[in-house]
């Protein structure tokens, strides 16, 4: 019972700290309404039994990424930007897609199975479990993530880099 | 696995030879482990090995046909743009870049498992948009960087939901355990459905396919034109190769749900391709719409998948790779000479500035266009009879019809090189670009003739 209270509670502290993201005028407190947001996603994830990732994205998200973000829109001064303007028809077929997309979820959501999938142990996202999938089965796609993370560093150093003659 | 290995050690080793001030070793690394990636292809064909770990990468004859060609190309890319990078002192580190990407480029196409396809578009795509920002100083290339960067995420993030939905709908990410669920299914559950489509979303935006292409001009005419040349022929056909490994195995059990579906995609990106190019003024930009065209028609080799084989999708990367890969290189080449000129007026009098170069292009342009004696027209007949064996004549009619249009803009080209012009120096190419160009254009005549053989290809 209490699960289910939690799970409607963190839910609806989502869905309006999302939307408080996207309609809030400045742009620091959309940064802090995108903290709140990824705050009550871990705890989806604790309600899941899924505790390290819980933390992993707390810490990933909520501390590295967010306090990037929350740096740089104070560094660029975005308070005083003028707020972009879309044409009308731009935000018309925007709204259109997003539209049809959500119409297309909720159908698809409404007709589909609940429940775990089956061979889905209740404790899968412990830490146990979940480093025994990552290092035995998805072993080879771990290790190939090292090619990614270092052609975006290269990238990142090669673009940041000053010219040298 | 080897094949993955090589072109990945690669791009480590350009980097650590940059750190220890052997400049010159890179581009000789690069080409030799491209060589050897070719020559481990030919020698594993038709070993049919094993999937390998945990049923993540299957290196069957389709992989190594596609890493072949792939490989091929790169290898001619690196090979004729040795002029741009030239003496360039960050050279390594965009040679290390596109190791990287052709690194992803061989994930895509034997990957046996979902999480590997996203891994691989993701290896391919973040060196390509530092690749499109390279050059620094320029504006358009910083927006073409940014544009991809910011589309190409958008479009990633629309793959993974599709593929987390495929995953919700079957249970796990691997392709055959995938394509036994969905067969034992006698239509797709809405869930599966929902995530075949938005997977089929993002593929369409990797390939610029029409609704989804309207970062390509911009993207294609802000980058450098050598990254341009990579984008428009390695990048295209490993999406192609992946997408085609997806729709024709693992949901080729559905192909009347989505056939219409490609059909129409296939269409638009046809007729708005070609239309918008046919009133480019500037080559850089016709050839990018030219390049999406060709799109449309590769799409008519993902719909008839189910009875056609990969040969012809294989074909058509090839001769459309080559084709197109010449033809940027020598826009490269004339703009570079005229201060960046990139208009029909850059390439007057070329037959006489740079005959070579002239004969090349004329060739190029005739191939993609599709007149009989080039491998491009054989492409385009194997595509369509294959689109029409599917039961698609009004395709077929769009896209006979699109070609007209396209062989006039190919023709205002091959017109504007062949008109004279007064006084206007020489264009300098090397003595050894200039024989690239030739066995370039050697290849559009001979793969015509190679596949021309009945029983080789049919």
């Amino acid at each position: 019972m209490l699960t289910e209270y939690t799970f409607w509670f963190l839910s609806f502290l989502a869905v309006f700290s999302a939307f408080a993201v996207i309609l809030s005028r400045n742009p620091v407190h959309s940064v802090l309404y995108l903290i709140l947001t990824f705050f009550s996603i871990a705890g989806h994830y604790f309600l899941l039994n899924a505790q390290f990732l819980a933390a992993v994205h707390i810490i990933v998200y909520a501390g590295a990424i967010m306090v990037l973000f929350l740096y740089v829109v104070m560094m660029l001064n975005l308070n005083q930007a003028e707020p972009q303007r879309t044409s009308a028809w731009a935000k018309f077929l925007g709204a259109g897609a997003a539209g049809i997309l959500m119409l297309v979820m909720i159908a698809v959501i409404r007709k589909a199975e609940q429940g775990t999938p089956a061979g889905l142990p209740v404790n899968a996202g412990t830490v146990e479990n979940l480093g025994i999938t990552l290092y035995r089965d998805f072993l080879l796609p771990f290790e190939l993530a090292s090619v990614l993370f270092l052609g975006a560093m290269v990238g990142a150093v090669y673009l940041s880099k000053k010219e040298i003659t | 696995m080897k094949e993955l290995l090589i072109v990945s050690l690669a791009g480590i080793a350009v980097l650590a030879a940059d750190v220890i001030k052997f400049r010159k070793a890179v581009l000789p690394i690069a080409v030799a482990s491209l060589f050897s990636l070719i020559f481990f292809c030919i020698v594993d064909w038709g070993r049919n090995e094993n999937p390998m770990d945990n049923n993540m990468l299957l290196f069957d004859n389709f992989a190594l046909g596609f890493t072949a060609i792939l490989t091929f190309i790169s290898l001619c890319w690196f090979l004729i743009t040795t002029e741009y990078f030239g003496n360039d002192a960050r050279r390594t580190d965009l040679y290390a870049l596109t190791l990287f990407s052709i690194c992803g480029a061989v994930l895509m196409v034997s990957y046996t498992n979902l999480v590997m396809l996203f891994l691989g578009i993701e290896i391919l795509s973040i060196p390509l948009y530092v690749l499109a920002a390279s050059k620094k100083g320029d504006r358009l290339s910083n927006e073409a960087g940014f544009k991809y960067f910011f589309l190409g995420s958008l479009a990633s993030a629309i793959l993974l939901f599709g593929i987390a939905m495929v995953y919700g709908a079957t249970g796990s990410f691997d392709l055959g355990i995938i394509s036994t669920a969905s067969t034992a299914m006698s239509s797709p559950t809405p869930l599966l459905n929902a995530g075949i489509v938005m997977i089929f979303a993002g593929f369409a935006f990797k390939v610029s396919a029409a609704p989804f292409h309207f970062w390509a001009p911009d993207v294609y005419q802000g980058s450098p034109t050598p990254v341009t040349a990579f984008m428009a022929t390695v990048v295209k056909g490993a999406a192609f190769a992946a997408m085609f490994r997806l729709f024709s195995g693992t949901f080729g059990s559905f192909i009347e749900t989505y056939g219409d579906v490609i059909a129409i995609i296939s269409a638009l990106t046809l007729i708005i391709a070609n239309i918008v190019a046919a009133v480019q003024t500037n080559v850089k930009r016709l050839l990018a719409y030219s390049s999406i065209s060709h799109a449309g028609f590769m799409l008519g080799a993902i719909l008839s998948a189910q009875n056609g084989d990969p040969k012809i999708l294989l074909y058509y990367i090839l001769t459309y790779g080559i084709a197109s890969l010449t033809s940027f290189i020598v826009l490269y080449h004339v703009s570079a000479y005229q201060q960046g000129a990139e208009d029909f007026n850059a390439f007057k009098g070329l037959v006489k500035r740079n005959p070579v170069l002239a004969g090349a292009m004329t060739l190029a342009v005739l191939s993609m266009a599709g007149i009989p004696p080039l491998s491009g027209f054989l492409a385009k007949y194997f595509v369509i009879s294959s689109v029409l064996q599917s039961g698609y004549l009004w395709l077929v009619i769009i896209m006979i019809l699109t070609s007209v249009v396209g062989a006039y803009y190919y023709l205002r080209i091959i017109i504007a090189m062949f008109t004279p012009l007064e006084n206007s120096g020489r264009i300098v190419v090397s003595d050894f670009q200039k024989y690239l160009f030739l066995l370039l254009s050697l290849l559009m005549v001979g793969l015509f003739f190679a596949a021309a053989i009945p029983d080789w290809l049919y």
